[in-house]
């Protein structure tokens, strides 16, 4: 055997009692990231499982604002065994009792075939043809967050526009639910002859109709795939079991990726923890390491022995990582299953595994490599000095170079298995510059301390706790990088979480409208606006022809082969006409058409957008509306603001492109909250088909969907905390012989216990305030820059998190501290020194 | 005494009274007890049975931080290893006792006793920066510097070469000259015993009792 390797074995005999930390740390971070990464892949493993089951068929094809014609019905006849045809859109489900009781809720039509594939979970049990039939009333069944908030009951009566159903139980589970991602109301099932006489499904109405198709065994999806993309031009959209619920994947990608990174940054404390553990492992080396080089071994030998134990220790400690990562996800799989609305396959996944413990091995290095490169320099004249025998010069250039390389893999790591390069690389730098902030306050209090000291005259506590950070042997370097980080990472969650809310709950609702109205025939619009315009709690009332429409081609050529993916050629956008031109301010480039403009189709393009796209004045573009293709060209460019929550049109045309296109009105309306009701109801007598939609509770759960990302943001980076809980720890243990041997000495020169006491708490507090205020500030620049570039809006420093931050550094601190304070305190004097003489 | 391992029989029966401004050199072979018998002096450990009085007051009867306030006001205490604090300064290891005594010229006194061993030029260095005689140097300087009562060294000049030693030990029997002082130095040297007023010898614990009667 090697003689490095026999050395190293000899040394790990001893046991792994000064590793403790070492393994913990790596443990910790390699755990946390591989339990993130095997929910992530469970989730997508369901979902790719279960993908005919979520979608509900094999395949669909859906259609904005209408049916399928014939030729299309007709094509998904040919190719699948059944078809099952739905209907879903926002309604309105009324109570007719006293009060009235009125509720949004998301309609879906059903044909007999409904589901084609799972089953309806329903309470009472009963099969879905016999909750749904026709007795002396159609047959309905409700979401039970819906028949909660309305106190129904099964047997009660609702209506839905005109048509009233017959309520026969609570809708448990819906198979395919999740497909259509998250409505805006829960759910209500009944059948499209119910919905006949509803008044609801009137021409121009808001409404999307999915055909699910049962293919025979055997067929070639992606060759039914290709017929089917001939309908994509009457705006017949694609959608098969390969990926059922692409809203759901994604965002379980982007949240995973995301959380995943959360997790790297408990790895770096971790590898703070670890680089410390490493450094205080060798000091005590110094004199075995002097001793093997006066009997001749080469920094060579000593580094490859000491390199092979911390890589021995690395194997240990990520393969504990793994266990406990990989286990995690199996404990607590009931209670994940039930937090999530689709099918999870929990299981042990390689991938991700293997994904952590990359990262785990490349933390491990980055960070041990810069002590154990050192040792190379430790010479044999150590042993014969008191001072100067820990080696705290820079290790040679080539260890440099590697320790580059490691970071520049453990990022580019990062930034491959994420799948979102800007953002890993954002946090990638946010943490380098994190950690270097925290290094250069842990050496400017350090020096600050050192001053201060001097100036401390007369305060023996004070003075001697100011020595301590300041002096030799400090501990302020490794208290302010792991705690710092990890307060830092929570300091950046919280201030982007409370921005967020505020700019929700607090600063938006004073701009924006009280209730959207849908769905407004045209014949309704005059008795709507007379309502609203003779209301004086009314102060302002904008509506707005709304058709829907797909980009389909931008100057003769398919849209996604110009604009990529962008958002606005991702399903359908909403249409607007207008015969006069806005405000002069609003239009941006080109001319507005005449009020009586009558020739071929013209349209005005968002700005913002268009620019994204790469498109301008005088390019033409295909909208595809009710089946119908507009080509029209790009007179204008118009300056359109979503912030508000007003209305906002990506596209607007001239009135006459969209005559005989049969549409509705939408209408904003900004009232009093006092008369919010009464508007409500007014409206719902007149024209029960209109759907209001309240702009809070929308606002509410769009803050609940935040609140929920929040949540988890902050238990990964709790388990980042936690880390930086256990290398502060093992700080404090590392330093506790220093303390009781400085106790020892001040009690012979007449210090009280309380002193002493005094002395470690204002250390302890010191260095955690300090590890705190920066944390607030990297949090404040991670906040700032995420709702300034993210976002894209303002960022206002929110203190009540940040003075959280710092009292519960200066408390994780102070705990830690004088966690291992009672030794040094009880111990007597003479015990102490004379172990020392 | 009582020890991590259970009770240890360390002195027997000693009975020794030292008078004011006396010096007196506790010697004997390793293991014999003296260090212990200075500690128990010095408050900083505890007899099982017995009892240690100093300057009237009954050592056993004090609390820790009564004793640690006792040293404070009336003792001064030299390591054979120095024991600085590793984390102060030259200047703030003299000036500690000087504060906690609550002077509030503890830095000028602190500065003036450093110049009195000599190492005025020394005030801002660390202990690792100072050699083995400078350092004991700062650590009589910070027994003295209170002006104690009673000046306890335990084998001062033991990690020391024989000049720098004797350098010491003149510094030393100097200061307590100067400060009048009552000096109890544990050491295994006779020509250091022998500048003192008197020596008591010990062996397993017990006074040499051939030597006390010589010396009556």
């Amino acid at each position: 055997m090697n003689v490095a390797l026999r050395i190293a074995r000899r040394e790990l005999r001893g046991g792994l009692k000064g590793f403790r930390v070492f393994l913990a740390c790596l443990a910790l971070g390699v755990s946390a990231i591989a339990a993130v990464g095997s929910v992530r892949t469970s989730i997508e493993e369901g979902l790719a499982r279960e993908g005919a089951v979520i979608l509900g068929g094999d395949a669909e094809m859906s259609f904005t604002y209408r049916f399928a014609s014939d030729d299309e019905r007709a094509f998904m006849d040919s190719v699948a065994a059944a078809v099952s045809e739905t209907v879903d859109f926002r309604s309105m489900v009324v109570v007719d009792r006293d009060p009235v009781e009125r509720g949004l809720t998301q309609v879906r039509g059903v044909d007999a075939a409904w589901p084609l594939y799972g089953n309806v979970g329903l309470n009472p049990p009963m099969p879905i043809d016999a909750a749904l039939e026709t007795r002396a009333l159609p047959g309905a069944v409700m979401a039970p967050i819906l028949m909660d908030r309305l106190a129904l009951q099964v047997g009660d009566t609702f209506r839905l526009g005109t048509q009233d159903f017959e309520l026969r139980a609570a809708l448990i589970d819906e198979p395919d639910g999740a497909a259509g991602g998250f409505g805006l109301g829960p759910r209500t099932v009944v059948t499209l002859d119910g919905l006949a006489s509803s008044g609801l499904l009137e021409p121009g109405t808001l409404f999307e109709s999915q055909y699910r198709m049962a293919l025979p065994v055997g067929a070639d999806l992606t060759a039914v795939q290709v017929e089917a993309l001939a309908f994509e031009a009457t705006g017949a959209r694609w959608r098969d079991s390969r990926n059922g619920a692409p809203g759901i994947a994604e965002f379980v990608d982007r949240i995973g990726a995301f959380l995943v990174l959360v997790g790297l940054a408990g790895l770096a404390v971790g590898g703070v923890g670890v680089s410390s553990a490493v450094r205080a492992y060798l000091d005590g080396k110094v004199p075995t390491i002097a001793t093997l080089k006066t009997i001749g071994a080469t920094g060579r030998t000593i580094f490859a022995a000491y390199f092979t134990q911390i890589g021995a220790l690395t194997v240990l400690g990520s393969s504990l990582g793994l266990i406990l990562g990989a286990s995690a996800p199996i404990a607590f799989g009931p209670l994940i299953e039930a937090q999530l609305p689709v099918p999870v396959a929990i299981g042990v996944y390689a991938r991700p595994l293997a994904e952590a413990a990359l990262y785990g091995v490349l933390t491990a290095l980055v960070f041990a490599l810069w002590p154990l490169a050192r040792t190379e320099r430790i010479r044999a004249a150590a042993l014969f000095r008191e001072t100067g025998t820990r080696a705290r010069n820079w290790p040679r250039w080539p260890y440099l170079l590697v320790i580059v390389g490691l970071l520049l893999a453990l990022v580019g790591a990062a930034i491959a298995f994420s799948g979102i390069p800007m953002l890993a690389l954002a946090t990638a730098g946010g943490m380098l510059g994190a950690l270097v902030l925290l290094a250069l306050a842990a050496w400017a209090i350090r020096g600050a301390a050192k001053r201060l000291a001097s100036l401390a005259k007369g305060r023996t506590a004070l003075r001697t706790a100011l020595g301590a950070v300041g002096g030799p042997g400090s501990e302020a370097g490794s208290v302010v990088l792991s705690l710092g980080l990890g307060l830092a990472v929570l300091a950046a969650v919280g201030q982007i979480d409370t921005n967020l809310r505020n700019a929700i709950q607090r600063d938006l609702p004073d701009v924006a409208p009280s209730y959207f109205f849908v769905d407004i025939q045209p014949d309704q619009l005059q008795s709507f606006l007379d309502r609203m315009n003779g209301d004086t709690q009314v102060s302002r009332v904008e509506t707005a022809p709304m058709l829907r429409g797909i980009l389909t081609q931008i100057n003769g050529i398919r849209a996604a082969d110009v604009a990529g993916d962008h958002w606005v050629i991702q399903g359908d956008r909403g249409v607007t006409y207008m015969a006069g031109p806005p405000p002069a301010e609003e239009i941006v480039a080109g001319t507005w058409w005449p009020d009586d403009y009558a020739g071929p189709p013209l349209v005005a393009f968002a700005a913002e957008e268009a620019g994204e796209i790469g498109i301008g004045i005088g390019d033409r573009i295909t909208v595809n509306v009710l089946g119908r293709d507009i080509e029209a060209e790009i007179a204008a460019l118009r300056e359109v603001s979503f912030e508000n929550a007003g209305i906002g049109f990506i596209l607007t045309m001239n009135a006459s492109a969209l005559a005989g296109a049969p549409h509705t009105h939408i209408a904003t309306v900004y009232a009093e909250p006092e008369a919010e009701a009464q508007i409500l109801r007014d409206v719902a007598q007149d024209a029960p088909n209109i759907t209001a939609i309240r702009v809070r509770d929308a606002l509410d759960q769009v803050a609940e969907a935040l609140r929920s990302i929040a949540s988890a943001t902050s238990y990964a980076a709790l388990a980042t905390l936690i880390t930086g809980f256990v290398v502060l720890i093992g700080a404090a243990a590392a330093g506790e012989r220093g303390r009781v041997f400085e106790a020892a000495i001040l009690k012979t020169l007449g210090a009280s216990r309380g002193t002493i006491l005094r002395s470690f708490a204002l250390r302890a507090s010191l260095l955690g305030g300090a590890a705190g205020l920066v944390a607030i500030a990297t949090g404040a620049v991670a906040g700032w820059a995420v709702m300034t570039f993210v976002m894209d809006t303002t960022y206002r420093f929110e203190p009540i998190s940040a003075i959280a931050i710092v009292v519960g550094g200066v408390l994780a601190t102070l705990v830690a501290g004088l966690a291992f304070a009672w030794r040094p305190l009880s111990e007597r004097p003479a015990r102490v020194l004379r172990a020392r003489e | 005494m009582d020890s991590n391992a259970g009770r240890v029989d360390i002195l027997h029966g000693i009975s020794l009274e030292i008078a004011k401004g006396e010096s007196v050199a506790l010697t004997g072979p390793s293991g014999s007890g003296k260090s212990s018998l200075l500690m128990l002096m010095g408050g900083l450990d505890r007899a099982s049975a017995g009892s240690v009085k100093a300057l009237g007051r009954n050592l056993g009867d004090l609390g820790e931080d009564e004793l640690a306030r006792f040293r404070r006001d009336h003792m001064g205490v030299v390591f054979q290893s120095f024991h600085l604090i590793p984390t102060m300064t030259a200047l703030e290891n003299v000036a500690t006792p000087l504060e906690l005594a609550g002077h509030s010229d503890a830095f000028d006194r602190a500065e003036a006793e450093l110049k009195e061993v000599g190492l005025g030029h020394r005030v801002g260095h660390y202990p690792s920066q100072m050699s083995g005689g400078e350092q004991q140097r700062v650590a009589l300087a910070r027994a003295v510097a209170p002006k104690p009562d009673m000046l306890l060294a335990d084998e001062p000049t033991g990690n020391l070469d024989g000049v720098t030693g004797t350098q010491i030990m003149d510094l030393l029997m100097d200061l307590q000259a100067r400060n009048g002082a009552t000096l109890i130095l544990v050491t295994h040297s006779n020509d250091l015993a022998a500048r003192c007023d008197r020596e008591v010898r010990l062996r397993d614990g017990r006074l040499d009792e051939a030597l006390a009667e010589a010396a009556e």
